[in-house]
């Protein structure tokens, strides 16, 4: 009887449907879930960190990590999974790219948690920011991490072998890229498992129904435009970012007329996915007057960042606004 | 290129003082010997020089360089002997890269230190991009040693004759039935009073004779394929319903009982729908109108030779041809009924009307009468069509002026007594025509300059015209026995042309050429040239050079010559890595890209002989898997990440 | 060597026109800037966004596009699309802390050597002005290597 798989899954920064889409994937899969030992999923399993401390350096098979690293708990939980580890893989967008999160890099962090615990409407005590040691009614001393001041995805804190795309990755992406773990052929490393090697368009069943020319001349919002779903979005002047998006996912957002917002992330050849997302949109608009088009794009793209950063803003060239560090 | 396989040479010229008066190029040299990849770097009075450029190609050869780097002028001066020199070293020609210390540095800066950092970057970021080249082999475009003439106007019959003469076959179209174009509606052509039918007839005579000569009448281009060197049009040519038997009897005319307006006549008179345009007419023999025929077939009967055959369908000719000119010329403005008067009465002609009233083969038999009557006062209203009118272009037509004069002295030499008023914008009669102005003068002709477009206004018998003459600044009433609106000179079909071809318009709606005055007679398009009033008003001397000049740089392109070769700085597509999203389809004006099938899989292609290495396409390319050859990503962006250690 | 700040320009010329423009600013000896570093493209249409953004990411303080006049392009269209790309990218560089100041898309023809060097000085001397990009990109290098500590 072969040695079960030792799997390590954890989660940072995170909404949960990483777990969620997991448990979808495997649930029903016997064969798969009898060859796992699941020896850390605090989601799920009483386990704690010292559990993991006390195993020997890389004796676990795969650490399967999501989320995006927002606490110095989380690097110093990834650091020990690293440690600990055989293979460790990026799961979902936000621990390949940084993910939604991310977006918070646009602003300064104290802006940020101003805006929540000050802010926002809220019945509890208003303006109490969260404090590093605090004291319960009880009289127990705890601890809160600290709040770093950019969001980081996985492999800006630790060596990550494998990436595997979405947000959350289809249960079809994962056991791809679990088939292709197990195969004992392994990609090189750095590689995206799972998805495709091409953008979205190719598996898309709307990109037959494109003229020879793709051009548009206005670029229209989902919430006031009626979607023709047998139709190409981008031809109807959606800003679909199918184009320069990793496949994989099988186009399910195109498939019942929802653009593609990018959560498969990068193509091996980007160098900046948000600029070349830029660079196609820009290019289709098919107008040459500077007024036209700046009209045009303010009517249609008032917020370029949260468009084609929406999961890939920390591992963007520049990462963040670089306008907060200016009072420094 | 991984830095151990790399073994570039990098070159400082010092252009003599140019470069080395501002720019320390020994440091240069030296500092380009440190940069990993680089294993010699030498500095030379002069790199252009045979000595310079042996010392390129012993160092190809003795330290088997994969790679150079000639720091010195500009590329638009050497890059092509450098690469002409790497090429004979044995090494391929694209592995090169020029660096620009001279005109972008030595030149434009004063400051030593600054100027030799400068040149230090610059060459430090060009041997980044050539550790990323990557060796490109020329693309032989097949040539065929024809050309295709579209249009038979003075323009297209100067360029066939350009290429029958030396030689190449030459297929020569028209849309229309005959021969010669527009001058065969003119008489009276300025400043020597040309008649268009007799200045043509040589050319069609010379032309028709020649074996490499093909004419297609009553056709018309309606695709094209395919690229420099090898076209593949599609013509359509409608049914020529009478056959080279025609005696130029006449008798079918006589039995025809359709009558419509006369286009040869100015429409000043009526033709039947089987006529003959004009007695010089090539081919010769009568034609029909289809568009006025109504196949009553009266016409068969008559005719004593059988030459006619109403049953004859249109039908389409495959071409291939190495090079195309367009040679489609132009329209004459029309005016609106009720545009200063013209249609309201039979005193308001357009100048194209004049011309017939003053031909002696006229509708007049030359006598230039109007409604019976000699016409005492005649106002000429200039610019119609290109300053004033209902549409305008803002644009000169170029030759009304000249006509206007020449014809003022025609009607002066007929009835000396008239009294004629030319009612200008600006008077144009340029280079020697500036003497039809000053005979006109002299003449009596009296020129009247206005700002606002004049008034015209019908009142029985004579036509008022109201005009406020800009020099005195007053008002002035003209009661005109005729008025002639000089019109301008339109884009005919240019439309059609230009989405058949896929050329481009002027802002007057003209036929696009490359560069006004570095690439005349050339269209974007590498293959198609353009001659003529197509691209432009032109008078007969102009169109005539003009359709010699497209037809030399066709002969450039294809004469004695089996293939073309194409620089191979193209773009093409990564098929592993195309979605077939069809973002670069849009991109191209020059409709290099098209779409296959690997597998089920549709992929962009390039062809490359269409394409003209803008690179458009591969910035757009949402997935990276366009590729521009010599300017790819990874090259761009190797000088890019170089720029990191600059020192300003 | 001057410890005041100089800015660093990446300008990113066609070849059939802006290079040109350069190359007569030289003949002609006008003197420019030595702050600009070219690279030449054959048609301002070929400027990838991603190239700009590399570029500032590479400690660029400015960067200049320039092609042909519109309805000029030597490739008939290339300098529209990088008009349309050139607008919504400062749009974007806006949101990321770059002044949209930073990036110019200029027109500039063969003839217009003048116009080159009135560019490129002006370029220089509002990018004086606005100061290095240098330093945010430090302090993001630095929170990031403290983040991983």
């Amino acid at each position: 009887m072969s040695p079960k798989v030792r799997v390590a899954l954890y989660w940072l920064a995170s909404c949960g449907g990483c777990e969620e889409s997991q448990v979808d994937a495997i649930s029903d899969k016997i064969d798969i879930i009898s060859n796992l030992e699941i020896v850390f999923w605090p989601v799920a399993m009483d386990f704690k960190k010292e559990d993991v401390e006390k195993l020997p350096d890389e004796s676990i098979d795969v650490a399967i990590i999501n989320g995006g690293v927002r606490f110095k708990e989380h690097v110093e939980m990834v650091k020990l999974l690293r440690r600990k580890s055989k293979i460790v893989i990026a799961y979902g967008s936000c621990a390949s790219w940084g993910g939604i999160p991310g977006l918070a890099n646009l602003y300064d962090i104290n802006e940020v948690l101003s805006k929540v615990y000050s802010e926002v409407p809220t019945l509890q005590e208003k303006g109490v920011m969260p404090r590093p040691k605090s004291v319960t009614n009880e009289g127990m001393e705890i601890e809160l991490t600290e709040v770093l001041p950019m969001l980081l995805p996985l492999d800006a804190v630790i060596d990550v072998d494998y990436y595997i795309p979405g947000c959350p990755p289809t249960p079809e992406t994962f056991l791809k890229a679990l088939e292709t773990l197990l195969s004992g052929n392994l990609p090189p490393r750095k590689s995206v498992i799972g998805a495709s090697t091409r953008a979205l368009c190719e598996e898309c069943p709307l990109n037959k129904t494109k003229p020879d020319k793709v051009l548009i001349k206005e670029i229209r919002r989902i919430y006031n435009t009626k979607i023709d779903p047998s139709k190409c979005l981008l031809v109807q002047g959606i800003p679909c970012l199918g184009p320069v998006t990793r496949g994989g996912c099988n186009a399910k957002c195109p498939r019942v007329g929802s653009p593609c917002i990018g959560c498969y992330g990068p193509l091996d050849k980007h160098i900046d996915y948000g600029a070349k997302a830029i660079s196609f949109i820009a290019s289709i608009l098919d107008l040459n007057d500077e007024n036209e088009i700046k009209k045009a794009l303010d009517n249609g793209i008032p917020d370029p960042a949260g468009l084609i950063y929406k999961f890939t803003l920390p591992a963007s060239r520049l990462k963040v606004n670089l306008k907060r560090g200016e009072h420094k | 290129m991984r830095d151990k396989d790399v073994r570039i040479g990098v070159y400082i010229c010092h252009c003599g003082t140019n470069i080395a008066g501002v720019v320390d190029v020994e440091e240069v040299a030296r500092y380009a010997s440190s940069i990993p990849g680089v294993v010699v770097a030498r500095h030379y009075t002069f790199m252009c020089s045979e000595t310079g450029q042996n010392m390129i190609k012993d160092d190809i050869k003795n330290l088997k360089l994969n790679g150079v780097v000639v720091a010195a002028c500009s590329p638009a001066l050497h890059e092509v002997t450098f690469r002409n020199a790497v090429k004979e070293a044995g090494l391929n020609p694209y592995l090169f890269e020029m660096v620009n210390i001279r005109e972008h540095c030595s030149w434009t800066h004063t400051d030593r230190r600054l100027a030799t950092e400068k040149a230090k970057d610059l060459v430090r970021m060009a041997v980044a991009k050539v550790k990323e080249l990557e060796p490109l082999e020329e693309v032989k475009a097949e040539v065929v040693n024809s050309v295709l003439v579209v249009g038979s106007g003075v323009a297209g019959l100067s360029a066939a004759l350009t290429l029958a003469r030396a030689g190449l076959t030459v297929y020569i179209i028209d849309k229309r039935p005959v021969l010669g174009g527009f001058v065969t509606r003119l008489v009276n052509i300025a400043p020597i009073g040309i008649r268009g039918r007799e200045f043509v007839k040589p050319m069609i005579d010379e032309l028709v004779k020649m074996p490499n000569v093909k004419v297609l009448t009553n056709a018309e281009v309606i695709s094209v394929e395919g690229g420099v060197g090898n076209f593949k049009v599609r013509i359509r040519q409608r049914p020529t319903y009478i056959s080279d038997s025609c005696t130029l009897c006449g008798y079918c005319e006589k039995a025809c009982p359709i009558e419509v307006p006369n286009e040869y006549e100015g429409k000043l008179t009526m033709r039947k729908a089987i006529y003959l345009p004009f007695k010089e007419a090539y081919p010769p023999k009568y034609v029909i109108d289809e568009n006025a025929c109504t196949k009553c077939g009266k016409c068969i009967d008559a005719c004593p030779v059988k030459a006619i055959d109403l049953s004859v369908k249109e039908r389409y000719i495959d071409l291939n041809v190495g090079a195309i000119i367009i040679a489609v010329g132009h329209e004459p403005y029309e005016p609106d009924k009720g545009e200063f008067g013209y249609g309201l009465t039979r005193r308001v002609i357009t100048s194209l009307q004049l011309e017939r009233l003053l031909d002696e083969e006229g509708p007049t038999g030359g006598r230039f009468i109007i409604d019976g009557k000699v016409p005492k006062t005649i106002v000429f209203i200039s610019c119609v069509g290109s300053l004033i009118g209902n549409k305008t272009t803002n644009a000169c037509s170029r030759r009304c002026c000249s006509t206007m004069t020449y014809d003022t002295l025609k009607i002066l030499s007929k009835n000396p007594d008239s009294h004629i008023y030319i009612l200008y914008r600006d008077i144009r009669t340029y280079g020697f025509e500036e003497e039809l102005y000053w005979k006109a003068l002299e003449n009596g002709v009296v020129f009247v300059k206005f700002e606002e477009p004049p008034k015209v206004e019908v009142m029985g018998d004579k036509i008022m015209v109201y005009v406020r003459e800009a020099t005195i600044n007053k008002n002035i009433v003209i009661p005109a026995d005729l008025v002639v609106l000089f019109v301008s000179m339109t884009p005919s079909n240019a439309g059609e042309i230009v989405r058949i071809f896929k050329l481009s318009r002027t802002a007057d709606g003209f036929i696009r050429e490359a560069h006004l005055k570095l690439r005349p007679a050339e269209t974007p398009t590498e293959g198609i040239f353009l001659a003529g009033a197509a691209a432009g008003p032109k008078g007969v001397m102009e169109s005539v050079i003009h359709g010699a000049a497209a037809a030399s740089k066709a002969l450039a392109l294809l004469l004695n010559k089996k293939y073309i070769l194409r620089e191979p700085l193209v773009a093409k597509v990564d098929e592993e890595l195309c979605s077939g999203c069809l973002i670069c389809v849009g991109m191209c004006p020059f409709n290099a890209i098209s779409v296959k099938y690997v597998g089920e899989r549709r992929v962009a292609t390039v062809n490359p002989l269409l394409c003209m290495g803008c690179g458009t396409c591969a910035a757009a390319c949402p997935s990276g898997a366009m590729e521009h050859n010599g300017f790819k990503d990874k090259q761009i962006l190797a000088q890019v990440r170089a720029f990191a250690g600059v020192v300003v | 060597m001057s410890s005041e700040y100089e800015p660093k320009v990446l300008m990113f010329t066609c070849n059939w026109c802006s290079y040109a423009a350069a190359d007569l600013a030289g003949t002609s000896r006008m003197k420019t800037p030595h702050n600009i570093r070219i690279v030449r493209v054959m048609c301002s249409g070929r400027v990838d966004p991603q190239f700009i953004i590399e570029a500032f990411a590479q400690g660029a303080d400015g960067v200049i596009v320039s092609g042909c006049h519109p309805g000029d392009c030597h490739y008939m269209e290339g300098n529209y699309k990088a008009l349309r790309r050139m607008l919504l990218l400062r749009k974007l560089l806006g949101q990321l802390g770059i002044e949209p100041e930073r990036l110019r898309l200029e027109w500039i023809s063969a003839s217009e050597a003048r116009k080159f060097v009135e560019i490129t000085t002006d370029t220089a001397e509002k990018l004086r002005k606005l100061g290095p990009l240098k330093p945010r990109l430090d302090y993001v290098r630095k929170i990031m290597e403290e983040v991983v500590k």
